[in-house]
């Protein structure tokens, strides 16, 4: 029986969840998107992720997060982790806001979803290193990244920060949503980690002929 | 004021800035509406007794806005019409988990406060019971246990709360505190707490005295008393504390709780006692007890009989409105899916039923997660595997629904 880990057979299909593409009407769609219409018909389509979800609310940033966030397999506790990390953020934001004079309530951001994802950009490095290792020395290469590659080192370097920076009785989502906070405001120790890693590449530039792809 | 700047009309109409002057004016046609407490009175009222939830919400939004729901002014209407020469009528406000009795005691209690009454608010009957770091035993009787943190974090906040009340009130009996220190006839009971609070040792026997004197004093006529306790039944259920020689301890056994059975007895007049049932903090009792049967026992139903039941029910639609309006105008549904139609009308699709004082917390939990019916049944993916529609268990959220079917999802 076909199941999600199972070794698919490549004909099968990867499931559509979103409910705004089935609502299209045909003639918005170009044609390739027709023909994937009428492969949809004929084709098997892989068992959807128990995570994967077909709410407005769903988040595919928030999820991967969750995940990296979550020890032996402890959703439960992940999720509510998120959940609490992202009323945290919404409460400190609304508490500068309702406390600011009128003039400066619409420079505040209040929505936690929002924050969230700037600060994940602005943690995004845009160079990387990589050790290549020529004639018995490693030497550290600049290298471009892929952009799953910048988000994974972005929520990588969150959530390090937040285990290993915090003292013992602070809970993760306090710590966790001060430093989105600060990412959002581009300043705090991701950020700065950002920047060391960029300072090291633009220092190690010479070796950039090394990299070979 | 926040009236004006508010972008849906639908918050003009549900939150009231009227002064509370006008509070003793609450009729039913206020019902669903907020109204306004100042700050500073709020921190003069309530120094200990509102919910944590509550609290934070007005550190989040800067105010105190308080929804006018029907058992408290049923209970004010009461309170209104009630004779202070007879017996003192007990209250006792009950209903399932998250549906308001706290707040509805706060609002009782700060009415009361308003209308000049002295107010003996106890914050949760069950912090008595549990978790108690020190017991003495009483200097007074042998067989009974002291509670001095407990008894000294409570008169710190009753003086916060009823100074002037201290003032004019007088001891009719002369108190020896130990063998050195007393407290003369005609002292004014300030003198009692300040003695609580500087000798922590005989605090709760200084609670004991304020009580009878109140008690004793309260039928004169020159004030007007408000016994208000959350979480009654944990006088008379068990308690988890242990004696040094590991045997357990009876609630009676507790002078704190010993003096409160005696102020709840309804053998004084010239108020009224206000008292609320919970589940939340109880020792011993399944969650899903929320009737004054079950919670209470037969022990504390035959202390409190005959009394009057005021059942709190969930937020009706009306009320549901009312209080969308105000987080929508107080901008707390940030999610732009949630403020729309499809948000709210998925709620209210849904046949939740709403769980008024968590009501924050689970909208922020199904702004980030749920499916709505009409999601689920509109949508033909074949793919997606779906639960029976009528098979689908109580979401561990505490929300009860009886339509939703739910994708799978490890967390729920």
């Amino acid at each position: 029986m076909p199941v999600r880990w199972s070794r698919y057979n490549p004909s099968y299909l990867e499931p559509e969840v979103k409910k705004e593409s089935y609502e299209r009407p045909l003639e918005e769609l170009s044609e390739e998107e027709r023909e994937q219409m009428e492969l949809k018909t004929v084709r098997p389509i892989k068992a959807a992720l128990p995570t994967l979800s077909s709410s407005v609310f769903s988040d595919p940033m928030i999820s991967k997060f969750t995940n990296m966030m979550m020890k032996s397999g402890n959703k439960v506790l992940a999720r509510n982790l998120m959940s609490q990390t992202l009323e945290n953020i919404k409460r400190k934001q609304l508490e500068k806001y309702h406390k600011a004079p009128e003039n400066e309530k619409d420079t505040i951001e209040c929505n936690p979803y929002v924050i969230f994802h700037q600060a994940l950009k602005n943690c995004q490095p845009i160079i990387g290193l990589s050790s290549i290792t020529r004639g018995g020395k490693t030497y550290q290469v600049p290298v471009p990244l892929t952009d799953n590659r910048k988000r994974f080192l972005a929520m990588k370097w969150l959530i390090t920060e937040c285990r290993e920076n915090k003292h013992r009785r602070t809970m993760m989502p306090e710590k966790l949503s001060q430093e989105l906070l600060q990412a959002f405001n581009n300043e705090g120790p991701v950020i700065k980690r950002k920047h060391v890693l960029h300072k090291m590449a633009e220092a190690n530039r010479a070796y950039a002929h090394f990299r070979w792809w | 004021t926040q009236t004006a700047k508010s972008h849906t009309g639908r918050a003009a109409e549900h939150s009231d800035n009227s002064h509370l002057a006008l509070q003793a004016k609450h009729t039913e046609q206020h019902e669903g509406r907020l109204y306004n407490i100042p700050l500073e009175e709020l921190s003069a009222v309530f120094p200990h007794g509102l919910p944590h939830r509550f609290q934070q919400q007005v550190l989040t939004f800067n105010e105190a806005r308080v929804m006018v729901r029907k058992p408290a002014l049923e209970l004010l209407a009461y309170l209104k019409g009630s004779n202070f020469s007879h017996p003192a009528v007990r209250y006792v406000i009950y209903g399932e988990r998250g549906t308001g009795k706290t707040m509805t005691l706060c609002h009782v209690v700060h009415y009361c406060s308003r209308q000049g009454w002295l107010v003996l608010h106890i914050p949760d009957a069950h912090l008595w019971v549990k978790n108690c770091k020190e017991l003495l035993q009483s200097s007074y009787n042998k067989d009974r246990l002291d509670q001095p943190l407990q008894a000294s974090v409570w008169l710190k906040n009753f003086k916060a709360s009823n100074e002037r009340f201290l003032q004019e009130i007088k001891t009719q009996k002369k108190y020896m505190w130990g063998k050195r220190e007393c407290t003369e006839e005609g002292r004014p009971l300030r003198e009692v707490v300040e003695q609580g609070l500087a000798r922590v040792r005989s605090a709760s026997d200084a609670v004991g005295v304020l009580l009878r004197e109140l008690k004793q004093q309260s039928h004169r006529g020159s004030f007007r008393l408000l016994v208000a306790v959350d979480g009654v039944n944990a006088l008379w259920g068990r308690s988890t504390l242990r004696k040094e020689d590991k045997s357990p301890v009876c609630p009676e056994e507790l002078t704190l709780v010993h003096n409160l059975r005696k102020m709840l007895m309804n053998d004084w007049s010239g108020g009224a006692i206000v008292t609320t049932l919970s589940q939340t903090g109880s020792l011993f009792k399944p969650s899903s007890a929320y009737t004054p049967q079950e919670l209470l026992g037969k022990e504390g139903f035959d202390a409190l009989d005959p009394f009057v039941p005021i059942p709190v029910p969930n937020y009706s639609p009306k009320e549901f409105e009312s209080c969308y309006g105000y987080y929508l105008e107080r901008r707390w549904l940030q999610h732009e899916k949630g403020q729309g139609w499809g948000g709210k009308r998925g709620m209210r699709v849904l046949g939740l039923e709403l769980v008024s004082s968590k009501w924050a917390k689970k909208l922020d939990k199904l702004n980030t997660d749920f499916c709505t019916h009409r999601d689920a049944q509109s949508f033909a993916v074949p793919s997606v595997s779906l639960q029976g529609p009528r098979t689908f268990p109580p979401c561990a959220s505490g929300l009860i629904s009886s339509v939703c079917p739910c994708t799978p999802r490890v967390s729920t």
